[in-house]
């Protein structure tokens, strides 16, 4: 073996080894425990306990449970809602900051990253100061006189709909103005030197070109809304059952690990397939052939 | 095509006045060139013309019409931008249809422009390909093409061929002189090379800090600067400090009499040409300063040579790489005379 | 955009979304100050009472500290570890280097209540193995927690030592340093904003984190994120509020001095 090999060869197993033991925790913790996980999906579950097997059940029980089905439709239909409100909503924001030359720019950013830091639970309690029955809307609304009695806001779809999509709303601002900055402003302008007018030049030029970073963001903030745990559980209470609360509490509270199992590996592929879905429809929509 | 008239145009952005009290009227067909070094305020101007930018203070005409608060996306004028900005998304064919789209020419007349105006580029093979298949110099005939394919009133072009390599850009400047010829285009060309400006251009507008320092035929700029700036940007210039003791007679601060004509009895520079001085063992004419030769660098096809002249002055003097300099190459310790024509000197009074 | 009511319109939208965003942390916030037991508008009066109260509260101060100490024990050791991976895989590109990279980031691919049953799963196996308590305990914690620190280490730290410009080391080198040297004087020091970003991110990430800690706390040792959400489903008063103001502050804080050393919007 030639020094080069040698070193070459030396290199590499001090890399391997470097790597070694942040590898072994993350294997051995968490990605092995997945699989067991689902493996236990097609286990059999006594009453109490759950007896290793191979059968479909969890999954027949979820399908044919028309009260798991709807808890499955609920999360689907936050998420949506959620995920379409965050775009609708965020897109003006992002474009605002991608184009901005203000000195505050950073400011505003770091107002966006703010509540990202500071914890999901911490933002649940803020909404249930703002949407309870002594909260703040139903106060507003009384002393303006449109309401009498205080209306039920949280507790309800409607209050982890506002939720969730305040709690991505900043995950897509963030990753749209990234996108949207990367964007040769120059192109725009060369739009409307041809003489498209501003909303022709965002639909036909903006759009298109950010259509795999908006790809990329709808996925992100699709999968956070429907893996949310803290602002369902706040927000909903008894008004709305989501998967990721369901399937925590089949596990550890009923310790049906099978059926609770069955749920996360549904939750997880369902996530995955429409999350995949809705960024390939977006791609198609708005990039024709554009293989990098 | 039409004329453009600027009046009294300005630019501030806050506390600086990136450009100041612009007038200038280009004729229908002209090819004008904004020529200066960075920050002169060329393409802020360029910009105010396009209407991505609104002036502080000024108007712009285009043929008869006030276009100054008109949008961008009225005013007709074709810019071909500086980094060409094509749509990634789209073919080079439907990059040039879109301009076509926009002012809603039907479709049949249409592909018709798209081939006429590729055909103008030689771009045609290439209608199907994306700008990121292309290279430097087909992107930029692209931008050409779709910028004309609307048939504006006036073309615009944002330093064009600053990306190109050196090769390609004395090419490309000979071929948009031509086409613009072809169709008559107001054009505007802003560049700040020079050589780009004389080579290409019917009129120069040579700014400076915001402000014309001086407008008109190449030849005329270079072979009579308005001032010191325009005299040492287009070109070199020799410059002797002094003043004029009696017409026809101009001192230099080191006591060098120099013959000079016209009677600018203001004057306290005289500038010459490197390329007008002529290095002679003897004394050749009104000007002949003697010196040494102090160091001659070879260009290939000039040659530059430093002259420190008995009187203390240290000039430069561009010699062609003829046969008959290269006869006589001059050589650093050489005794010579630095000899010009009165008419070679050209007055300041700053 | 020439139309100016427009562009007025365009702004105020966005000043109505960071309003709508950070809306909730301002009312916490706020509902801390109000005098009243429950929540009640407009507040009778404002007080700092309740922060003597949520901190002097045993399950608050508990769960403080508590997630002060997994946090911080977390961010040091998936720091180390994850430094020290990041180097293997972006310097010593050994084969596998790219499988390696993407098991190192996984974790935050996989949704955290999933991924907290998972570690739960694991634990309990290795209980029964071990035959000792592991669920509920400190340790469990931390080493649960590493699975998010490095990760973002990982995360940080790549991306950071792909971006050093190697002309830099090899300066060194031409100026007479030998390799060890010319990692530890001139490229390691390159890495320290990262470095510094990855443990207080990775501190933040940890102490504000719910999911991955749900399962693993026991009687008398929870996070503070657990302990506000179990109060929460019973009740919202000032005392919580307080409690969570506090998280904010300390959490907005650790950000501010974070950002000084990475740009966090390109992070998260």
């Amino acid at each position: 073996m030639t020094p080069t090999e040698r070193n070459l060869r030396n290199g590499r197993r001090l890399g391997a080894s470097l790597a070694f033991p942040a590898s072994i925790i993350v294997l051995m913790v968490m990605v092995v425990p997945i699989f067991m996980l689902f493996r236990y999906s097609f286990n059999h579950f006594d009453s109490s306990v759950m007896v290793e097997g191979f059968t479909f059940e969890s999954y027949v029980k979820f399908f044919q449970d028309p009260y798991y089905r709807k808890v499955f439709l609920n999360t689907v239909g936050v998420a949506a809602v959620s995920t379409v409100l965050a775009l609708v909503l965020g897109f003006p924001v992002a474009y605002f900051l991608a184009k901005s030359q203000s000195r505050y720019k950073s400011l505003f950013i770091i107002l966006l990253v703010f509540p990202l830091m500071v914890g999901n639970v911490v933002r649940a309690a803020g909404w249930m100061v703002i949407l309870g029955n002594a909260g703040f809307v139903n106060f507003v609304m009384q002393w303006l006189g449109v309401i009498d009695q205080p209306v039920r806001l949280l507790y309800t779809p409607l209050a982890v709909v506002v939720g969730t999509t305040a709690i991505v709303l900043p995950y897509l601002i963030l990753t749209l103005q990234s996108v949207l900055e990367g964007i040769d402003f120059s192109v725009e302008e060369a739009a409307q030197n041809l003489g498209a007018s501003f909303p022709t030049t965002f639909r036909r030029i903006v759009l298109p070109i950010a259509a795999p970073g908006v790809a990329a963001g709808t996925m992100l903030v699709f999968i956070l809304s429907m893996n949310a745990y803290a602002t369902p559980v706040l927000l909903g209470g008894s008004g709305i059952t989501m998967m990721a609360p369901a399937l925590y509490d089949q596990i550890t509270k009923v310790s049906n690990w099978p059926f609770g199992s069955a749920l996360a590996l549904v939750l997880v592929t369902a996530t995955l397939i429409m999350a995949l879905l809705s960024s390939w429809l977006i791609h198609r929509r708005y990039v024709k052939t554009m293989a990098s | 095509m039409a004329k453009v008239s600027l009046d009294r145009l300005k630019k501030q952005f806050g506390a600086s006045v990136a450009v100041s009290d612009f007038s200038l009227e280009i004729a229908d067909g002209e090819l004008v060139a904004f020529l200066g070094p960075s920050g002169c305020g060329k393409t802020t101007t360029l910009r105010m013309i396009a209407g991505f930018t609104e002036p502080t203070a000024g108007t712009i005409r285009i043929g008869e019409d006030d276009v100054t608060n008109v949008p961008v996306h009225k005013r007709n004028t074709g810019m071909v931008f500086q980094g060409y900005a094509l749509f990634p998304h789209m073919t080079v064919g439907e990059n040039v249809a879109f301009g076509l789209e926009m002012h809603k020419v039907p479709s049949a007349e249409r592909d018709k422009r798209i081939g006429k105006v590729l055909d103008m580029v030689r771009m045609s093979e290439l209608r199907d390909r994306y700008p990121r298949q292309l290279s430097g110099g087909q992107q930029q005939r692209v931008a050409i093409a779709r910028a004309l394919a609307i048939e504006p009133r006036v073309f615009l072009l944002d330093e064009p061929l600053s990306n190109l390599d050196a090769k390609l850009r004395s090419e490309v400047r000979e071929e948009i002189r031509a086409l613009q010829r072809r169709l008559g285009l107001t054009t505007i060309f802003v560049t700040h090379d020079q050589e780009e400006a004389l080579a290409i251009s019917d009129r120069m507008a040579i700014m400076h800090d915001g402000k014309v320092q001086q407008v008109g035929f190449p030849e005329v700029l270079y072979e009579k600067p308005a001032n010191l700036f325009v005299a040492n940007f287009l070109g070199k210039m020799n410059i002797f400090a002094g003043h004029v003791e009696s017409p026809g007679r101009f001192v230099t601060e080191n006591k060098l009499a120099l013959a000079i004509e016209g009677s600018g009895a203001a004057a306290t520079q005289v500038g010459v040409r490197p390329e007008r001085i002529i290095l002679s063992a003897e004394p050749l004419g009104p000007n002949a300063m003697p010196g040494v030769v102090d160091s001659s660098v070879y260009l290939g096809s000039l040659i530059d040579v430093r002259v420190r002249l008995d009187s203390g002055e240290l000039i430069g003097c561009q010699l062609p790489n003829s046969a008959a300099a290269g006869a006589r190459p001059a050589a650093p310790g050489t005794r010579v005379h630095a000899c010009f024509r009165a008419g070679d000197c050209v007055l300041f009074s700053e | 955009m020439h139309i100016p009511w427009a562009r007025c319109f365009h702004r105020l939208f966005v000043v109505l979304m960071y309003l709508f965003m950070l809306s909730p942390l301002i009312f916490v916030v706020w509902l801390s100050f109000f005098e009243d037991t429950i929540l009640f508008f407009p507040p009778s009066g404002h007080t700092f009472g309740w922060y003597k109260k949520a901190l002097t509260d045993p399950a608050f101060v508990n769960g403080f500290i508590t997630s002060l100490q997994v946090a911080a024990l977390a961010a040091v050791c998936g720091v180390v570890l994850g430094v020290l991976a990041a180097l293997g895989i972006v310097r010593y590109r050994f084969r596998g280097n790219r499988p390696v990279n993407t098991l190192l980031l996984s974790p935050l691919l996989i949704p955290s209540i999933v991924a907290g049953l998972g570690i739960y799963l694991a634990y309990l196996q290795l209980e029964n193995l071990l035959d000792m308590r592991i669920v509920g305990t400190y340790g469990g914690l931390v080493i649960a927690h590493m699975c998010l620190t490095i990760p973002w280490t990982v995360r940080l730290v790549s991306a950071s030592m792909q971006g050093l410009d190697p002309a830099i080391e090899q300066a060194a080198r031409n100026l007479g340093a030998n390799g060890r040297v010319a990692f530890m004087r001139v490229t390691l020091p390159m890495l320290r904003p990262a470095i510094v970003a990855a443990s207080l991110f990775s501190f933040i990430v940890s102490f504000e984190n719910l999911e991955l800690s749900l399962a693993l706390v026991g009687p008398g040792r929870t996070t503070l994120p657990i302990a506000i959400l179990q109060y929460l489903e019973f009740k919202l008063d000032p005392t919580i509020a307080a409690v969570s103001a506090v998280q904010i502050l300390l959490l907005g804080i650790i950000m501010l001095v974070t950002d000084r050393f990475v740009k966090l919007s390109q992070v998260v």
